[in-house]
C-alpha cells in the first residue's frame, strides 16, 4: 500500500470519527441543558472547552453564545474540527484513493458531503439541530457500515480502523474530563447522579452502562466503564484493543510497543480513587499518549510519502 | 490538555457545481427537425431506422412528467457519483458534472464489425510505422513518408531511438476519433496516441442507461462494454518484465487537479490497480521502479501513465516538472519497467503524420485501408497551402500537435479577422497546419431544454494492443450540445451519450 494513500485513509477515518463525535456531543449538550435548572453555570463555553476549541473559538468570536458557538462547531471551515470542515476534508481525502475503496463508498461519502453542505445551516437553529446532526451521524454511519460490509481486511482497511479507533479514544477521554470538571460544583447535591449521567450521555454511553453495569451512575463505575470496558465500542480500553488488531495486522513494531504502556495504564488504574481525585492527570495522560502514538504511526508508516531523499537503508522499518 | 492533532492541509478545495435538470417534453419522431445532413436514428421524419424503432418507440410512449423524472435521476446520480471533469478557466478551475444525454446513439453490429476490424487495421499500421520510425526509418528510405515532416515533428523524442518495447507495440491505448458525414460515410479524423481519455465515461453512461432505463435493455441485445477493464489490465499485464508472478500496476496520475482525475482513478479502481503520483515513484541504480509503500520500496512492473511525454521524467525531458520520476526513461529503456502508451508513441499523433496512415496501412500491412480518412490538404505543400489560404472560410483549420480542440479555425463559423490571423500562422509555419472540409457530421436527438432536437456527435472508439488487439463496442458517443455546433470536446460545451451496438432489434 502506497504511504501517501495509507495515510490520507488513516486521516479520513480520524475526520468522519471526529465529525460525528462532535455531532453527538452536541446533541446531547443540547438536550441536557433542557434538564438543568434555569440559571446553572453550564454555559457555551464549556462546550468549547470540552472539544479543545476554546482558544481558537476566541480567535474568531468574541462572546460565547449559543449561536456563535454553535455555528463554529457545526459549520465554521475556519475551525478545521468543524463538523463541515471534517466532512470536507473526508471528502477530499476519498477522492484521492477511490480505487482501493469498493465503489460505493466514494458515492456515499460525496453524498454526506452534499448533504451536509446544503443542511448544516438548518442546524444552527434548535428546532432542527437535532434532526440535521442526527441524519449526519446516520449517514457517516452508513459509510462505516458500506466498508465494514464490503470492504476486504487489508491493509487501507487497517488503516481506517487505526484512524477511527485513535480519533474516538482521544474523544472519549476529553469528554469525560471537561464534561466531569464542568459538572464538578454540583457534587454531593441533588445533581449528583445527574452529573456522571451527563458525562455518559455525551458519549452515547447511558444506555449500554445501565444495561451492562448500573441504573444509577457512581462515579467509579462510569470512569471504569468508559476506560476500561472490554464490551464497550466508545471505552478507551475498546479502541485500544482495535488498535492492536489493527496494528497486528501491519508491519512494523514501535506503534504497539507504545500502545502496551497506554493498556496496562487502563488496565491497572484504581478507578474508585480516580474518581475522587485525579481524573483530569490521567486523561491527560493517556491524550499525550494518544499524540505519541499518532506521531509513531507517521514516522513508521507515511514517512514514504513526505518528500526527502530517497536510499533504500530509508526505507527500513523503525 | 494536549492540543488534537489535525492534518496539515496541503491544497485547497473546490466546490461542486450543481446542475439541475431541465424541463422536458416526451419525443416526438413526427415533429423532429431533421436536418439536412445524416441522422443517426432516423432516415426521414418520422420515420427511424430499422435499428432505432424499438428506441423511438419507446420514448414516444414514455409519459413527459416520467422522461422527466429520469433525467432528473440522471443528473442526482451523476452528482452522487462524482462524476466529474474539470474547466480550466480564469475565474478558477471548476469541477463540472458530467453532462449526460439520455437518449442513446445506435450502431448496428453489421456496420461495427467492419468499423472495428477497419481500426484495428488502422493501430497495427501505426505501431509499425512508431517502431520504424525510431529505428530504421525505412518508410522514409523508401521515399513513402517524407523525411521533413519527421524532421519538424514536435513529439519525435531523440531519447526513444534505438528502444525496443515488448511486442514491437509502442501506442498500446489508442483513442480514434470517428465521424459520419452526409452520405453515411464513417471518416476517420484522428488518432489520439499520447493520453487518450473518456473511456471511463464510456463505461459509467452504460452503468447509468441500466439504472435508470432497465426496461429498455429488455426490447434490444445491447452488446456489453465492462470487458474494458479485463482487457486493459490484460494488455497492460502483457507488459511486465518480470514473467512469472502477478504484476504490480499503477496508474500514473499527475493528480487530484487534472481534468480526467475522476478516470485515472476510476480505472486505477476498476483493475485492483495502484494510483500513483510522480513523488510515489523512485527509480534506484538498479534502474527498477519502486513505489513507496507503508513497507517500504515494492517494486512496480508496468506504468499506464497519464502523464505527457514532456513531464515523466526530468533527467531526460522537463526538468522542472514534478509530475514526473527522475530516471524513468532509463528504467524503461532497460526493459526494467513496461510503460504504455511508450515514451514517444506521440510521434503518430500529429495531423500531418495522421495524412500519411493511409499509405502507412499499404506500406506496413500491404492492405488498402478500410476505414477511410477525411481528405486533407498539408499546408507544408505549396499546391495545398495556396488552396487553404484561398479557401479559409470553408475549411477546418487545425494545428498539428494540439488536442482538445484548441487552436482550430473553423471556416464557415470564421471572422475575416480570425482568417487573416490564420493565414498568417499558417505562412510563418506551414508544417504546423492541416485543413480539412468541413464535414456535415451526423446528428442524433439530444433533449435540449425540453426539446429533443438534432444535435451533432461523433465517436471515440478505444483499441488496445500489446499482446492481443481489442477494440471497445461502440465507443464514447460525444454530443454538441449547443444547436448547429460542432464541436464535441467537454471542456468546450459537449456532452455524452450512451452508444449502442446492437444485434438486432427484439
Amino acid at each position: 500500500m502506497l504511504a501517501r494513500v495509507a495515510e490520507n485513509l488513516y486521516w479520513m477515518a480520524r475526520y468522519l470519527e471526529r465529525a460525528e463525535d462532535t455531532a453527538r456531543l452536541i446533541n446531547a449538550t443540547t438536550m441536557l441543558l433542557m434538564d438543568m435548572p434555569r440559571g446553572a453555570s453550564f454555559g457555551w463555553e464549556d462546550l468549547l472547552k470540552v472539544v479543545g476549541l476554546d482558544e481558537a473559538f476566541h480567535q474568531h468570536y468574541d462572546e460565547a453564545s449559543e449561536n456563535a458557538v454553535m455555528s463554529f462547531l457545526i459549520q465554521d471551515e475556519r475551525n478545521p474540527s468543524s463538523i463541515f470542515a471534517c466532512v470536507r476534508l473526508a471528502r477530499e481525502n476519498t477522492r484521492t484513493f477511490r480505487e482501493v475503496l469498493p465503489r460505493e463508498s466514494w458515492e456515499w461519502v460525496n453524498e454526506l458531503y452534499l448533504y451536509t453542505s446544503t443542511h448544516l445551516g438548518h442546524a444552527l437553529d434548535r428546532r432542527k439541530r437535532f434532526e440535521v446532526l442526527t441524519e449526519i451521524i446516520r449517514r457517516r454511519q452508513a459509510v462505516v457500515g458500506l466498508l465494514s460490509g464490503t470492504m476486504s481486511r487489508d491493509e487501507g482497511f487497517q488503516f481506517m480502523r487505526l484512524g477511527r479507533n485513535l480519533e474516538r479514544a482521544d474523544m472519549t477521554t476529553r469528554v469525560l474530563d471537561v464534561s466531569y470538571a464542568i459538572n464538578l460544583p454540583y457534587q454531593n447535591s441533588q445533581y449528583y447522579d445527574l452529573i456522571w449521567m451527563s458525562v455518559l450521555h455525551a458519549l452515547s454511553a447511558h444506555q449500554m452502562y445501565r444495561r451492562h453495569v448500573d441504573v444509577h451512575a457512581r462515579g467509579h463505575k462510569v470512569l471504569g466503564f468508559l476506560l476500561n470496558d472490554l464490551l464497550f465500542p466508545r471505552s478507551v480500553r475498546h479502541c485500544l484493543h482495535e488498535i492492536q488488531f489493527a496494528l497486528g495486522e501491519l508491519p512494523g513494531v514501535e506503534p504497539m510497543r507504545r500502545l502496551q504502556g497506554m493498556l496496562d495504564l487502563v488496565d491497572r488504574a484504581d478507578y474508585r480513587a480516580l474518581a475522587a481525585n485525579g481524573l483530569h492527570e490521567f486523561c491527560d495522560d493517556i491524550q499525550a499518549r494518544l499524540a505519541d502514538l499518532n506521531a509513531v504511526i507517521g514516522q513508521t508508516y507515511f514517512r514514504a510519502a513526505h518528500p526527502q531523499k530517497m536510499t533504500q537503508s530509508l526505507f527500513s522499518l523503525v | 490538555m494536549k492540543t488534537r492533532a489535525i492534518k496539515a492541509r496541503d491544497h485547497f478545495i473546490k466546490k461542486p457545481c450543481v446542475q439541475i435538470g431541465d424541463q422536458m417534453m416526451k419525443i416526438d419522431c413526427g415533429s423532429y427537425p431533421l436536418t439536412s445532413g445524416f441522422d443517426e436514428l432516423l432516415e426521414a421524419p418520422g420515420k427511424p431506422r430499422n435499428s432505432a424503432e424499438g428506441l423511438c418507440d419507446y420514448f414516444a410512449e414514455l409519459p413527459s412528467d416520467e422522461l422527466e423524472a429520469r433525467h432528473r435521476a440522471v443528473d442526482a446520480a451523476i452528482m452522487a457519483a462524482g462524476i466529474t471533469f474539470t474547466v480550466y478557466s480564469e475565474a478558477g478551475n471548476i469541477d463540472r458534472a458530467w453532462p449526460f444525454d439520455v437518449v442513446p446513439r445506435i450502431i448496428e453490429k453489421a456496420e461495427w464489425d467492419g468499423i472495428e476490424a477497419g481500426l484495428k487495421q488502422r493501430l497495427k499500421a501505426l505501431n509499425l510505422f512508431i517502431d520504424d520510425i525510431y529505428h530504421e526509418q525505412k518508410i522514409i528510405r523508401d521515399g513513402v513518408f517524407p523525411a521533413e515532416v519527421l524532421a519538424d515533428s514536435k513529439n519525435f523524442r531523440e531519447a526513444c531511438v534505438g528502444a525496443n518495447p515488448p511486442y514491437g507495440v509502442w501506442a498500446h491505448i489508442c483513442g480514434t476519433d470517428l465521424v459520419r458525414d452526409g452520405d453515411g460515410t464513417v471518416y476517420v479524423l484522428e488518432d489520439n496516441l499520447r493520453v487518450p481519455s473518456g473511456v471511463s465515461y464510456m463505461l459509467e453512461n452504460r452503468q447509468l442507461m441500466k439504472r435508470l432505463f432497465p426496461e429498455l435493455f429488455a426490447r434490444y441485445d445491447v452488446l456489453p462494454v465492462d470487458s474494458y477493464t479485463a482487457q486493459l489490465y490484460d494488455m497492460l499485464a502483457a507488459l511486465s518484465p518480470r514473467e512469472d508472478e502477478r504484476p504490480e500496476i499503477a496508474v500514473l496520475t499527475p493528480g487530484v487537479y487534472n481534468s480526467a482525475y475522476f478516470e485515472h482513478s476510476y480505472l486505477a479502481q476498476q483493475m485492483g490497480a495502484h494510483l500513483v503520483e510522480g513523488p510515489d515513484l523512485v527509480v534506484l541504480d538498479d534502474d527498477c521502479v519502486y513505489m513507496k509503500t507503508i513497507e517500504g520500496l515494492t517494486r512496480l512492473d508496468v506504468i499506464y501513465r497519464r502523464v505527457d511525454d514532456d513531464f515523466i521524467d526530468p533527467e531526460v525531458f522537463r526538468a522542472d516538472s514534478t509530475l514526473g520520476v527522475p530516471g524513468l526513461m532509463r528504467s524503461w529503456r532497460a526493459g526494467k519497467v513496461g510503460i504504455a502508451n511508450a515514451p514517444g508513441s506521440g510521434v503518430a499523433d500529429d495531423k500531418v503524420v495522421y495524412a500519411y496512415v493511409p499509405q502507412m496501412i499499404e506500406y506496413y500491412l500491404g492492405e488498402k485501408a478500410i476505414l477511410p480518412n477525411v481528405p486533407s490538404y498539408l499546408c507544408m505543400n505549396e499546391s495545398d497551402r495556396d488552396y487553404v489560404l484561398a479557401n479559409l472560410d470553408k475549411l477546418v483549420v487545425k494545428p498539428a500537435n494540439e488536442s482538445g480542440g484548441y487552436g482550430m479555425l473553423i471556416g464557415p463559423k470564421s471572422t475575416p479577422e480570425e482568417q487573416a490571423k490564420f493565414a498568417e500562422l499558417i505562412t510563418a509555419n506551414p508544417r504546423n497546419y492541416m485543413a480539412q472540409p468541413t464535414l456535415s457530421l451526423s446528428t442524433v436527438p439530444t433533449l435540449c431544454d425540453g426539446v429533443i432536437e438534432p444535435r451533432h456527435v461523433d465517436l471515440r472508439p478505444f483499441i488496445l494492443q500489446s499482446k492481443d488487439i481489442n477494440v471497445t463496442r461502440g465507443g464514447l458517443t460525444r454530443v454538441a450540445l449547443r444547436r448547429g455546433s460542432l464541436v464535441v470536446n467537454s471542456s468546450q460545451g459537449g456532452g455524452s451519450k450512451d452508444t449502442w451496438v446492437v444485434q438486432g432489434a427484439l
